[in-house]
């Protein structure tokens, strides 16, 4: 499994640095997140509730955040592991660039992939699930981050 | 006898009454007090070293007994699961087995493979449980595909590649020579598509133990349930055989993948004498699709030899056959003896070199199914000399007539080591081309063109080699186990007859057929015969029920015993009648002697009460035999497919079907098309549909019956069906077996439908649109 | 929680956790073994049963979807007195049908295609070859190829139109 994607986020490159950085934005920002737990500087333990097709389970994620550039880039290995429900295995790659108006363009790279049920069962549906994932991410991070997300989204009650 | 109960009425099966009404004993059916749950533990990686399994929180979970592990059966002195048969490779070295555990102890080498049991109360604890149990693994780089398989670092320690063996035969100098000097050579690459068996019924275990006796009872979906028995007593050394009693029930379906001893049969039963309560685990869907054992997966490169009048003078196939991560029970055997021996197919090639390099890779064991071996080899037969026809410019029908060994060639000795007793391959090539009316299909190949669809015509004219035999030869081959069958006849005093079988039936019939050979032979009405099979506890000894064997093998066995029946029943009927056992004849189920009359029943009852009896006989009216045959029965058949592919999407129709197949006589020709619609289905699910695909990481990718393509109703047409008969010469029925033969000749038919219909030999099973959409695309 | 449900026509009430299935529910608890499983991805047809007399695959539905309504299993479709004795006087049509057609092998996959069968003739469609192939593709079958079973629903068709005139 492999992608790729970028998000504009109207705050600053620091702020987005930080939220990256922080459990607890990233455990808002990530769906079904249980907890999010920070056991070194660059090492992350959390449990997320998923769901892959047919397969649903907690996964175990842990977090390791390597070849760290503040604030520009790091790359984070992801392991997931969901017992019965199979593991996965990734490399995402994170980089944010300065752009106009103080805003911030992030870009990110994954290359992943999947095992046991979730590879039996779930391989059609993974690269669609995980760009779901991703997006989802990135609009919770986005809603985290913009002052304007709150205003609109309570103008907007969907 | 009645011809409507006797040998060649289409009798309605008996079986059928309980499985209509919901009444069937499947093993998940069955319930035992005090019964508890099984979960297996599988891996979820294609390689990886175990590291510490811990099952304390497991344990804590509300109804959970017990999680075993590999180290809990090593330790416990379990054996491994043995291969039944042992290759030599060409130096004449045996082949490499690694070792097979029950549970994985140090390592895991496939996707599924189970490295623990869990057991509770229920099966909700159970899997509650299962998923509490943390297990560390080191993940290792797997090897997956099949060519690559034998270069590459080997996945057993111990081992020094990944070549269980290298295997041959034929005359390679002969061959090559031939091949060199001929007129024209046709070479061509295949690759047998991986199947997944998928009987309709999931494979279950429901073991008990009794500590007052010490007595094992297992009740599984086995297709043979003594050579179950067999292997978990002298092999597995769970308990001796007079201490284990294996049942196989009412069985949904084998197809070959019932006839292995599996792990967790194996496992459930050491476990409940460990829990001291009875464990029931059925598989679930999933799991069978990772841990049956899975069908050929071949890659061969072969080459067809012709001279300038279109005789094949030399065939030559190159093949590397991926047995998974361990040698299952007759895996090593599939494409060795039961692929390379039937490369002559129904053809006079005088000069045939196979050689076969069985590999490990980290996948599910390979091993028989339906047609095992065989259809493999129809594949490459077929597909060549469709090729060929093509190459040289000659009709494919012509071309095979020219080659085909004539009715009087036989017995016919093959140049790959088997003698074929009898056939009349014109005859039934001719009867199918015209139910198939070839002459006609330039007309429909044009009416089809005004639709936007390519119509194509393809055959195969296969034969098969079934009931493997005879024992000792098989043995010598390296067959841990004979293959005669046995039977057992058993008159009741009252004249009824109870017959015991060594064969057992998951969907054939036996209960029928059985009885009409039985009560047809004895002359006894047909509801006064019961078939009794699948209990080690009530039948003495069987080897079950695969490659189409059973009624020509155990059937055999049957007649042999009736006629021992008969024989006695003539001496104790001589004394009543006070005459010499050389004036009494048999006839109509009676014994006869000038105009003096007694039925089987009067002489069974004076057996069993023996007032007025000869003194030199003992009472009774029993019988047994074990029938050993002397050579292969070899059915064969030509099958005509036509397919229309539909050129904006790449869908291959399958629109007619015509199999012809010759299986000898046939006791019920009712349940024989049966066979042949079933097995048709398979072929045609082979050719069109199914594929079990690893990807790279060895993660199984078709594990569901949303990737995995099962032929549905709608997939495939009315299949036309018929039969010649050349009598099996060496069995007392003159039958061949009729089980596999669908599944043998189809695929290459369908195939050379395909590939006649796109104008390219180079489309590989399964043929599905997205194949052919991008060759009609060129792409 | 409390479910009551009418199955082959009694009437059970019994306590069952809330996520059981149907099938479960049939198969464990009321021992109606005759409801097969086949899969677990609901596509093979093996469990299928009637619910309220329209064909359900057991393992989708949740026994507290039953609440209240009939359910109708292969134990359930003989004639009055169901097939207690075995006589093939008291088999439904299509029950019938399978046996004389030879319409099946193994058997497991039998009760769910004669429940999906009795529907798809009850529905009132037009039953011809591709109708029939094409309203049994929910349902597997691995021994039969399927043809003799077109022909026994074909043939019930008859039977059952026949007997309803
Ligand atoms: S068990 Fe319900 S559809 Fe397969
Ligand atoms: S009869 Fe065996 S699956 Fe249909």
């Amino acid at each position: 499994m492999e992608q790729s994607g970028e998000h504009l986020i109207p705050v600053e490159r620091a702020t987005v640095w930080r939220s990256l950085n922080d459990p607890v934005v990233l455990a808002r920002c990530i769906s079904g997140c249980q907890s999010m737990e920070q056991l070194a500087d660059d090492r992350f333990a959390a449990t997320v509730k998923a769901r892959v097709g047919p397969v649903r389970a907690t996964f175990e994620v842990a977090l390791t955040l390597t070849d760290i550039h503040p604030p520009e880039s790091y790359v984070l290995q992801v392991e997931v592991k969901g017992k019965a429900a199979g593991f996965g295995k990734g490399l995402a790659e994170v980089a944010l660039a300065e752009a106009e108006d103080g805003t911030t363009l992030l870009r990110y790279s994954v290359a992943g992939r999947v095992g046991g049920k979730l590879a039996q069962i779930g391989a059609r549906l993974i690269d669609s699930a995980a760009r779901k994932m991703a997006d989802d991410f990135f609009s919770a991070l986005h809603e985290a981050l913009d002052p304007a997300a709150d205003r609109q989204q309570s103008a907007n009650p969907s | 006898m009645s011809t409507e109960t006797g040998i060649g009425a289409a009798v309605k099966r008996r079986e059928d009454l309980r499985f209509i009404t919901g009444r069937g004993n499947y093993t998940d059916d069955l319930n035992v007090p005090g019964q508890t749950c099984g979960v297996f533990l599988r891996s979820p990686y294609a390689r990886a070293k175990i590291g510490a399994i811990d099952a304390t929180d497991a344990l804590q979970v509300e109804g959970a007994l017990a999680v075993f592990t590999g180290r809990d059966t090593a330790t416990d002195g379990l054996g491994d699961l043995p291969c039944g048969w042992l290759v030599k490779s060409k130096d004449g070295s045996d082949m490499a087995a690694a070792p097979h555990p029950p549970l994985a102890v140090s390592q895991v080498n496939y996707v599924g493979e189970p490295y623990g049991l869990v057991v509770a109360e229920s099966l909700a604890a159970a899997r509650e449980a299962a998923e509490l149990v943390a297990a560390d693994f080191e993940e290792l780089t797997p090897v997956v595909a099949t060519a690559e398989a034998a270069e590459a670092s080997p996945i057993h320690e111990g081992l020094k590649d990944n070549l269980a063996y290298d295997w041959e035969l034929g005359d390679e100098a002969a061959t090559d020579s031939a091949l060199a000097t001929a007129a024209h050579v046709t070479r061509l690459d295949l690759t047998n598509n991986r199947l997944i068996p998928n009987a309709m019924e999931p494979r279950a275990a429901l073991a008990t133990f009794d500590p007052a006796s010490g007595n094992y009872e297992l009740r599984t979906t086995s297709q043979n349930p003594h050579l179950e028995r067999l292997v978990l007593s002298a092999f597995v050394r769970i308990a001796p055989e007079h201490k284990l009693r294996v049942v196989a029930p009412d069985v949904g379906g084998g197809f070959g993948s019932k006839i292995f001893v599996y792990a967790e049969e194996t496992v459930v039963t050491w476990a409940a004498a460990k829990v001291g309560r009875p464990i029931k685990w059925t598989a679930e869907r999933s799991e069978a699709f990772l841990a049956d054992a899975h069908g050929r997966d071949h890659v061969t490169h072969a080459e067809l030899g012709l001279d300038g009048a279109g005789r094949f003078t030399a065939l030559k196939a190159r093949t590397t056959a991926n047995l998974g991560a361990y040698l299952s029970t007759f895996g090593s055997a599939v494409p060795t003896y039961l692929y390379g021996t039937l490369l002559a197919g129904q053809y006079k090639t005088p000069n045939i070199h196979v050689q076969t390099h069985g590999v490990y890779t980290n996948t599910a064991p390979v091993d028989a199914y339906r047609g095992a071996g065989r259809p493999e080899a129809t594949f490459v037969v077929e597909r060549i000399v469709e090729a060929a026809a093509r190459e040289t410019g000659r009709d494919p029908v012509e071309l095979r007539r020219l080659n085909m060994i004539e009715p009087d060639d036989f017995p016919y000795e093959t140049p790959v080591a088997l003698v074929y007793d009898t056939g009349n391959y014109q005859a039934s090539l001719d009867k199918a081309l015209h139910l198939a009316d070839y002459a006609g299909f330039k007309q429909r190949r044009a009416a089809s063109e005004t639709r936007g669809k390519r119509r194509g015509i393809g055959f195969s004219c296969y034969i098969e080699a079934c009931g493997l035999a005879p024992s000792q030869l098989a043995i010598q081959l390296g067959a841990g186990v004979g293959l005669y069958e046995s039977g057992e006849v058993r008159v009741n005093p009252t004249g009824s007859v109870t017959v015991f079988t060594g064969s057992h039936s998951h969907g054939q019939g036996h209960e029928t057929t059985f009885a009409q050979v039985v009560s047809d032979k004895l002359g006894v009405p047909f509801d006064d015969v019961e078939v009794v099979h699948g209990d080690t506890g009530r039948v003495e000894f069987g080897l079950g029920t695969y490659g189409s064997r059973s009624l020509a093998v155990g059937g055999s066995a049957l007649i042999s015993a009736s006629e021992k029946i008969i024989a006695k029943g003539t001496r104790i009927a001589a004394h009543m009648m006070q005459t010499e056992p050389t004036n009494v004849a048999f006839e109509e189920g009676a014994f006869i002697s000038g105009n003096q009359r007694l039925t089987l029943q009067e002489v069974a009852f004076a057996s069993y009460v023996p007032a007025d009896y000869p003194p030199d006989l003992e009472p009774g009216l029993s019988e047994k035999a074990f029938y050993d045959p002397e050579n292969f029965t070899y059915p064969a058949g030509a099958h005509i497919a036509e397919v229309e592919v539909d050129e904006a999407t790449g869908v291959v129709q399958l629109v007619n079907f015509v199999a012809v197949d010759d299986f000898g006589h046939i006791i019920n020709p009712m349940i024989v098309d049966g066979q042949v619609h079933g097995g048709l289905a398979q072929g045609a699910g082979q050719a069109l549909l199914e594929h079990g695909i690893y990807d790279a990481n060895g993660q199984l990718t078709t594990g569901s019956y949303m990737d995995y393509c099962m032929p549905r109703a709608d997939d495939v047409p009315d299949f036309v069906v018929d039969t010649t008969v050349t009598p099996c010469t060496h069995n007392p029925l003159g039958v061949k077996g009729c089980g596999e033969a669908g599944a043998i000749g189809s695929p290459a038919a369908i195939i050379n439908a395909v590939t006649d219909a796109l104008g390219t030999e180079d489309i590989a099973m399964p043929a599905t649109p997205e194949q052919v959409w991008r060759k009609l695309s060129g792409l | 929680m409390n479910l009551t449900l009418t199955v082959n026509g009694a009437e059970h009430s019994l306590d069952v956790p809330a996520n059981t299935l149907l099938v479960e529910l049939l198969r464990t608890r009321l021992r109606l073994t005759g409801t097969h499983v086949g899969c677990d991805t609901s596509q093979c047809g093996a469990c299928t049963v009637h619910l309220d007399g329209c064909a359900v695959k057991a393992c989708t539905v949740l026994a507290a979807q039953a609440q209240g309504r009939s359910v109708t299993t292969i134990e359930g479709i003989g004639r009055p007195n169901g097939t207690r004795n075995g006589s093939p006087d008291d088999l439904h049509p299509m029950q019938a049908a399978f046996r004389d057609c030879h319409a099946l092998q193994c058997g497991f996959c039998t009760p769910g295609m004669i429940l999906r069968a009795m529907e798809l003739v009850e529905s009132g469609g037009t039953l011809d070859n591709r109708t029939v192939r094409e309203g049994l593709e929910g349902n597997i079958c691995r021994c039969a190829g399927y043809h003799n079973i077109v022909k026994a629903v074909l043939a019930a068709g008859d039977a059952m139109q026949e007997q309803s005139r």
